[in-house]
């Protein structure tokens, strides 16, 4: 047992376990701390991640019930205004409940809910969470990735199995206690910067039998090795966008964020920053 | 686990936890008496009947004493759901001002109401506070205050917060410092001083849109929580569930809150420490605090500590005595509590500090070696001088004793690391003309290149480095004579050129802004096999606390830089050089809690909330268990709602305060203990001096009483 007590479990730390097991254990472990630049021109990530931060805060404010139109883009922010006009374009026709009468959903934002698997805690927060009078539920996340990621890509992720998973696992909380059958749950993955291109993926009760074995065998596996068993990945590729790189040795230059390759990592830089987790609760302390 | 935690409550917390979840209930009592624990266990079995998680507030006034309810929220047996926010009073008005800034922004009376607002930290307040009082020191502001600079700017930053946590105009401050000041009338005139510049930064951070923690407060509860019905509606559509602990350290804004949204929630337990009040340097009202109880249909009162023994018990009731006669009067001579507080109590004396150390090192190590783990010790003075930290770990780690000091934080630029990566910095970008001084040049070439001793280093500096025009310039390595070359070594000497070529790159190439480039400075070169900084872990983590502030102050102070030309790297480097920007970093309240000895000032121990076996109380003869910090600029207590607008504040109104202070004090630390309490006494301080404060008249006192007490009469 080399996991910290309590520790949690989410999609981004199983994602950084199956891209690099030595990355999970230097990053949720052993908690190093590696400042190395992560993609290049830094300048560009960063205001890139920053725009992303921006929009995701403008969708919560409208989802908390700020009037739309109080919500301010400053039109020199070409990219986040096409974007807050592209979500504002969607009023009523998100993917998945396209004909449903808005008074009859319910919208749960930014929720965050937690169920424990494999003698552990697994955790997820949701950009969005969409329950329809029939009892459909609808996981949305936003996305502002530089690029519009693959199906194929997307189906691969981590994320695309944990959240619909972990809905099930403990969505009753949003049910008034009834159960969540997975035939009722889809994910739907929205690109700010490709309004009309959306991926949805419906889930059923084989695909949660299916992430209920995996997630936990996945789990036991990391909980069960040892310190030197959290070795480096094979895919060279996977050390490109990795701040650790010299660390293990595999380069000095961090790839390219407008590059043409890597389109997944990309995807997934350009979306990093949201996970709430990284938002510090400030305290007068 | 649940199953587990359940072992070993009272009747009376069973009833709470299990109750239903519905009415309001105030929880008080002592220290240690399993308050925190019936709402920890309320929390999980709330989530049990299947209330749903995110409905749930947890409330506490630091997020250090979060701590409990985050452990049982990442438990796997818990049952699957929503999740509760634990949030303290700041971190809920942060979030709410960003929600709801859309609504904010213009009644405020912010300059730029469609730009998102700039959150400051108490880093970047202290930046902006310097930019706009240094002005106002030319002209003879705060002349007969000596104290340093920087002081001064966190004490005007101070009074803002405290303006705002108690819900008054922040243009009362000077106004009500005056006005309760009996002493020399020249401080009328620092008042006044430090009135202005609060009104100075105010009105700046609107013009800019800036928000500094009292900004953040008094929007929240001010135009959002008292003004704003979607806020109001917001908060109370989701949250329908509070635990509130350790409510006496809260300020009175938060108590306003609870008392006006206590009606809404369907269930409540607040939770009240006696006696407690810790954090009134910092706003907190327990006196606010406590009239709580009014609002709720349910007071229960807890009384046995789970903590203490009968013997520390005694000796908590025979300090308050001493300590607070007028408050006991007319108690019988014999103690009401059953225990001997002679076996709570023992104590050594040396003439000087030194032999004091040793003889407590010595007890320390006969405890562990008794048995007791290093965790269950800890070693407490009034505050923790560098000096002291230093001699006890360094005895305590001699004797092969695991010790830990607490650091609140630690100056980055006090790590060499930071000296390196920011002389570096200086050396790529000549324009600043902040050439290093040919020593910390040593010192980086220290740093920088692995394998590199300070003989080899110095000669290294003295023959490469030079000032051309008073900007830095690097020699190559190949430039050296030969018998250089071979002394310094070839290895040496190649890394070196790698060095200078990167930087000479750096410099040549478009300017970037100084995080980024420390970044890429620490991946493309020092962490790369050869360099100092190759599988540092340390020299890593004291980097990234580094760019993590550049970063900061750059978001912040970034734009309006750039507008008057001044490079943003050198403004960084300039304002850590003076102090201003103590570019600190504090560990994470999260980190794990090492098996070893724990030395702390007493008021941090405190406030982790954390019982131990053994406790061992420095510097009982020094005035600093007893008196205020001197605070020339502000006043926790004429600062705060409770105190009436004129009145004067008179010594005996300090000695007062002092007093009952200290007593909560110790009380609160004996309330934390649960073997013994070791007094370390010497004739002779630290610096070489007699001191005899208060608290050592008062162990004086009761020791007399004490014959039979191991160490006889202090």
């Amino acid at each position: 047992m080399n996991l910290p007590d309590n520790f949690v479990f989410s999609q981004g730390n199983l994602q950084d376990y199956v891209d690099c097991k030595r990355r999970f254990q230097l990053r949720y472990i052993e908690r190093r701390s590696w400042p190395a630049i992560k993609a290049e021109p830094a300048l560009v990530h960063e205001e890139w991640m920053q725009l992303g931060a921006r929009f995701h805060r403008m969708v919560e404010q409208a989802l908390s019930g700020v009037p739309a139109e109080q919500i301010n883009v400053s039109p020199e922010d070409e990219k986040l205004s096409l974007w807050w006009r592209n979500y504002l374009s969607l009023h009523g026709k998100l993917t998945g409940i396209e004909n449903a009468p808005e008074e009859e959903l319910s919208f749960f934002p930014e929720l965050t809910l937690s169920a424990g698997v494999g003698g552990y805690r697994l955790l997820a927060k949701y950009d969005l969470i969409v329950i329809t009078s029939a009892g459909q539920l609808v996981i949305y996340d936003w996305k502002t990735s530089v690029k519009r990621p693959r199906r194929e890509w997307l189906a691969d992720r981590l994320q695309t199995r944990v959240y619909p998973y972990l809905l099930v696992r403990a969505g009753q909380t949003l049910t008034g206690g009834l159960p969540v059958p997975p035939e009722k749950v889809s994910m739907v993955y929205w690109f700010a910067g490709y309004p009309d291109d959306p991926e949805r993926f419906p889930y059923n009760q084989p695909a949660f039998e299916r992430d209920s074995s995996y997630l936990e065998g996945l789990i036991n596996e990391i909980s069960g090795l040892e310190p030197t068993q959290f070795t480096l990945t094979d895919v060279l590729q996977q050390c490109t966008y990795c701040q650790y790189r010299s660390l293990c040795d595999r380069g000095t230059r961090a790839g390219e964020f407008t590059g043409e390759e890597a389109e997944g990592t990309l995807a997934e830089l350009s979306d990093l920053l949201f996970d709430l987790d990284t938002i510090p609760e400030i305290g007068y302390d | 686990m649940l199953g587990k935690l359940i072992t070993g409550l009272t009747t009376t917390q069973l009833e709470i936890i299990e109750g239903p979840p519905a009415g309001h209930i105030f929880l008080e009592g002592p220290a240690g008496c399993g308050k925190t624990t019936t709402g920890v266990e309320r929390l999980a079995r709330l989530l049990e009947s299947g209330v749903r998680g995110d409905s749930l507030l947890v409330l506490v006034p630091q997020r250090a004493l979060g701590k409990p309810y985050y452990d049982v929220l990442h438990t796997p047996g818990l049952a699957a759901g929503g999740l509760p926010d634990v949030v303290t009073i700041g971190g809920l008005a942060r979030r709410m001002v960003e929600l709801f800034w859309p609504l904010a922004a213009e009644k405020a009376g912010f300059a730029h109401p469609e730009a998102p607002p700039t959150f400051l930290t108490l880093e970047t307040a202290q930046y902006y506070m310097a930019h706009l009082v240094r002005p106002k020191l030319a002209e003879g502001f705060f002349e007969t205050v000596v104290i340093d600079r920087n002081r001064l700017y966190s004490q005007i930053i101070d009074n803002l917060n405290k303006a705002a946590l108690n819900d008054f105009d922040h243009t009362e401050i000077g106004e009500r410092l005056k006005s309760a000041w009996v002493g020399e009338i020249s401080q009328l005139r620092v008042y006044d001083d430090a009135q202005q510049c609060a009104n100075i930064f105010r009105q700046y951070c609107l013009e800019h849109n800036l928000l500094d923690f009292s900004l953040q407060v008094e929007i929240f509860y001010r135009l959002l929580w008292q003004a704003e019905p979607l806020c109001q509606q917001y908060l109370k559509r989701t949250y329908h569930h509070l635990i509130a602990d350790n409510i006496e350290e809260n300020p009175p804004v938060a108590h306003q809150i609870l008392q006006d949204w206590l009606p809404d929630f369907d269930s409540a337990l607040l939770i009240f420490d006696q006696q407690a009040g810790y954090r009134v340097f910092l706003g907190a009202d327990p006196g606010q605090a406590s009239e709580l109880r009014r609002f709720c249909e349910r007071q229960v009162l807890f009384s046995e500590s789970f903590i203490t023994n009968p013997s520390l018990k005694s000796l908590e009731e025979a300090l308050q005595r001493v300590l607070q006669p007028e408050k006991n009067p007319a108690l019988p001579a014999s103690l009401e509590t059953p225990g001997d507080p002679s076996l709570a109590l023992s104590y050594s004396q040396a003439r000087y500090y030194p032999q004091m150390l040793d003889d407590i090192t010595d007890r320390i190590a006969d405890l562990i070696a008794q048995g007791t783990p290093a965790g269950e010790i800890v070693v407490l003075a009034p505050f923790l001088s560098d000096s002291l930290r230093y001699s006890l770990t360094y005895r305590l780690e001699a004797a092969g004793i695991p010790a830990r000091a607490y650091r609140p934080s630690r100056a980055l630029r006090d790590e060499p690391a930071t000296l390196c990566l920011l002389s570096l910095a200086a050396i790529a970008h000549p324009d600043w003309q902040m050439s290093p001084r040919k020593e910390d040049f040593t010192l980086t070439l220290l740093q920088a290149l692995d394998g590199l001793d300070l003989v080899r280093a110095r000669l290294l500096a003295d023959s490469v480095y030079r000032l051309k025009e008073g900007k830095p310039v690097l020699e190559s390595f190949a430039q050296l004579p030969a018998s250089k070359r071979e002394r310094i070594t070839y290895r040496i000497g190649e890394v070196y050129d790698r060095l200078r070529d990167w930087l000479e790159n750096a410099a040549s190439g478009p300017v970037e802004p100084l995080d980024h480039f420390i970044a890429r400075l620490f991946g493309e070169l020092l962490s790369q096999p050869g360099f100092g900084f190759h599988a540092d872990y340390k020299a890593a983590e004291v980097t990234a606390n580094l760019i993590e502030s550049v970063q900061k102050f750059r978001w912040v102070a970034g734009e309006p830089l750039q507008t008057e030309g001044i490079p943003l790297g050198r403004e960084y480097l300039q304002m850590v050089q003076d102090g201003v920007i103590a570019a600190t970093y504090v560990h994470s309240f999260q980190e794990v809690v090492a098996e070893a000895v724990f030395l702390s000032p007493a008021h941090t121990f405190l406030m982790q909330n954390r019982p131990v076996e053994y406790q061992f109380w420095l510097e009982i003869g020094s005035r600093n268990w007893f008196e205020r910090i001197s605070q020339p600029l502000t006043h926790p207590y004429v600062l705060s709602r409770r105190w009436e607008k004129g009145r004067s504040w008179t010594q005996s109104e300090e000695e007062r305060t002092s007093r009952e202070s200290m007593t909560h004090l110790v009380t609160g630390l004996i309330r934390r203990c649960r073997g013994q309490i070791h007094l370390g006494l010497s004739q002779l301080n630290e610096q070489g001096f007699e001191s005899r404060g208060p608290l050592l008249h008062a162990f004086d006192r009761l020791l007399r009483n004490l014959p039979e007490i191991e160490g006889g009469p202090v």
